[in-house]
């Protein structure tokens, strides 16, 4: 039998030995397919001041697919919760345990789910422990699998043992502490894992990633709290919470236009395209959540419309980031103009 | 053993592609569709999960300077994973799929390799990716198989012009000085060695597979002041350090601001 994906090769007569022979191929890759050829005199010239090969892309786009944006989202949520619930549980008083309460909850079901998301989006899901057979501090996806890894069974116990008497209510204490500091840590470290990328605009902004995704992380946690509990005691912390989220989520969003816009070509996809369009959206929503959320008033309604406000600001933000990277991967300009400007490895100083 | 790696010297490349036919042929690599992509004799397009060499057609509209013709250039360079001594793809692999070995290259163990796609991202030349058919990462692996039977690898094996050249580190950079001199006595200043140690490129700190370019890196489609970008991330964990301080205080006000006593929740 003749193999019909280019090897070639007669299985009666040869073996696949090779290093690349046990790549599995269903069918020609999608991406080689996609180029249209164009009539000879359209061709990108080759301009000397600044040239690109044909205006193909330099870097390959990411291969992550949706379910990585919906991750941050989720995860960011869960982790700022955590942190509330145990700043409740170290803080306040009895009339806030189910509060701490609701907060594990959230956790719970946002890093749980978060972590399927991401075992679902591998190449090969069924290899997701073999992200824990190694503890590599100079990459923030494997860092950031050991503190998911911690912060989820952590949540779990501290909803199961939480308020328990005796040795129990204990260990719940413990793990809701414990799931404080790793939430916190499961807020942020997304921030970093696409700041450490070659992506000209995840590279560009990289000292305000991580801050951008905390905030967007306590706005969604406490938009998330308003609608989903109805619990008096917690709307005072909910409200405090989320302002502080909202505005520090605006205010670094538009630190990033302005660190990104530093290379124009670099920030070309917060203005432009799908990205461009997820940002500004994620700009409206937060803004109608945050006035929504100050306006004086008891209205239980008027709360939870600007929780869904602020939470779905929240996710068009994490997806504008997600499509933002890969515009940007596949501008060859973004990358050759930022590093021509002095934003490549002359920045460490030593070049 | 020792560091090895390829001097390509794209002045001598005659565009015949036999790199990319050994390098398939080698390593039993499948087939990435036949398309015509209208880019000169370039139909491979890029470096990918199945291309492991690339041989880049540029048409310019300048001449060489040594050049007799007149008004347009035609050049080829055989692109190929640099085996960089700062590589991106391997400090990112949270899995340590990917090794350096013996022979100083980087190497992708296909069998641990679990498809994150982190290496994608993180390699400046945009040399790795993962197929979606087959969900891992793949890349040149310096023919890690000959290498290990002191045999040359495929492409510099196969290359009729000596373009790609094989063998130790140390002594492909004083050959390639070598042959920069030369060029320079024979009029063509232009030039220049890619990524050749770390003094000239300090953002990979020195390629095991460099280039002798005669014109910007843009043309060839290779970057101008490349980064292995874990080497700026300490600043990310410091600003993520602080804003989850930020967020702690927050959370610690305002449960605080909402105790019994503290005015109503």
């Amino acid at each position: 039998m003749v193999r019909t994906d280019g090897r070639d090769i007669d299985l009666s007569l040869g073996v696949l030995s090779g290093e690349g022979s046990h790549q599995h191929v269903e069918s020609v890759d999608e991406r080689i397919k996609q180029i249209e050829p164009k009539p000879w005199g359209q061709m990108p010239t080759l301009s000397q001041h600044d040239p690109t090969y044909y205006d193909r892309p330099m870097l390959k786009e990411p291969v992550w697919k949706i379910d990585i944006p919906v991750y941050y989202f989720l995860g960011g949520a869960a982790g700022a919760a955590l942190a509330l619930g145990a700043a409740a549980q170290l803080l306040g008083d009895k009339g806030l345990q189910k509060f701490g309460r609701n907060c594990h909850i959230i956790g719970i079901i946002g890093s749980t789910v978060g972590g399927g998301l991401l075992i679902h989006d591998l190449g090969r899901p069924e290899r997701f422990l073999n992200m824990m057979r190694v503890f590599r501090p100079t990459s923030p996806m494997n860092v950031g699998a050991w503190i998911l890894s911690g912060a989820a069974p952590l949540a779990i116990a501290a909803g199961l043992f939480s308020n328990r008497p005796g040795m129990w209510g204990w260990i719940g204490s413990a793990a809701g502490y414990g799931a404080g500091v790793f939430g916190l840590a499961l807020a942020g470290y997304t921030g970093v894992l696409i700041s450490n990328t070659a992506i000209p605009i995840y590279q560009q902004v990289r000292r305000l990633m991580p801050v951008l995704f905390l905030s967007s992380a306590a706005a969604s946690a406490a938009s998330i709290l308003d609608i989903v509990f109805e619990d008096p005691r917690a709307h005072r912390i909910t409200l405090i919470f989320g302002t502080a989220g909202r505005l520090a989520e605006l205010a670094t969003g538009f630190a990033i236009e302005r660190e990104a816009g530093k290379v124009e070509q670099v920030a070309r996809p917060l203005k432009t395209g799908v990205s461009g369009a997820l940002w500004r959206t994620a700009e409206v929503l937060t803004v109608a959540s945050l006035v929504l959320a100050v306006v004086p008033g008891k209205s239980t309604a008027r709360r939870k419309w600007a929780g869904v406000f602020g939470a779905l600001g929240s996710l068009a933000l994490r997806l504008a980031v997600h499509y933002a990277g890969a515009a940007s991967a596949r501008d060859p300009r973004a990358s050759f103009r930022q590093q021509r400007a002095g934003f490549g490895a002359a920045e460490l100083g030593n070049g | 053993m020792g560091a090895k790696g390829f001097f390509t010297d794209t002045t001598i490349c005659i565009g015949c592609k036999a790199c990319e036919v050994a390098c398939k042929q080698w390593n039993q690599l499948p087939d990435d569709g036949f398309a015509l992509s209208g880019m000169s004799y370039d139909n491979t397009v890029a470096l990918g999960a199945s291309t492991w060499r690339h041989v880049a057609f540029i048409e310019r509209p300048v001449p060489l300077s040594n050049q007799i013709a007149d008004g347009f250039s035609w050049i080829f360079s055989s692109d190929v994973c640099k085996h960089c001594a700062r590589a991106g793809c391997l400090e990112s692999c949270p899995t340590g799929a990917i090794v350096r070995t013996e022979f100083d290259s980087v190497f992708v163990q296909s069998d641990i390799c679990n498809g994150c796609g982190y290496c994608v991202v993180n390699c400046p030349f945009g040399v790795i990716d993962r197929r979606e058919d087959d969900g891992r990462a793949w890349k040149c692996t310096l023919c890690y198989d000959r290498l290990k039977e002191d045999m040359t690898p495929a492409c510099a094996k196969a290359c009729p012009t000596a373009s790609i050249q094989f063998g130790d580190l140390d002594e492909l950079r004083q050959r390639a000085h070598q042959r920069v001199d030369h060029l320079h006595e024979l009029g063509m200043n232009e030039a220049y060695l890619y990524g050749a140690d770390k003094e000239s490129q300090p953002g990979t700190e020195g390629l095991n597979a460099f280039f002798l370019l005669v014109d910007k890196p843009e043309v060839y489609n290779l970057p101008p002041d490349p980064v292995a970008p874990a080497k700026k991330v300490k600043e990310s964990w410091i600003s993520m350090g602080l804003a989850a301080l930020g967020v702690a205080a927050v959370a610690f006000g305002a449960v605080l601001a909402a105790r019994e006593g503290n005015g109503h929740g």
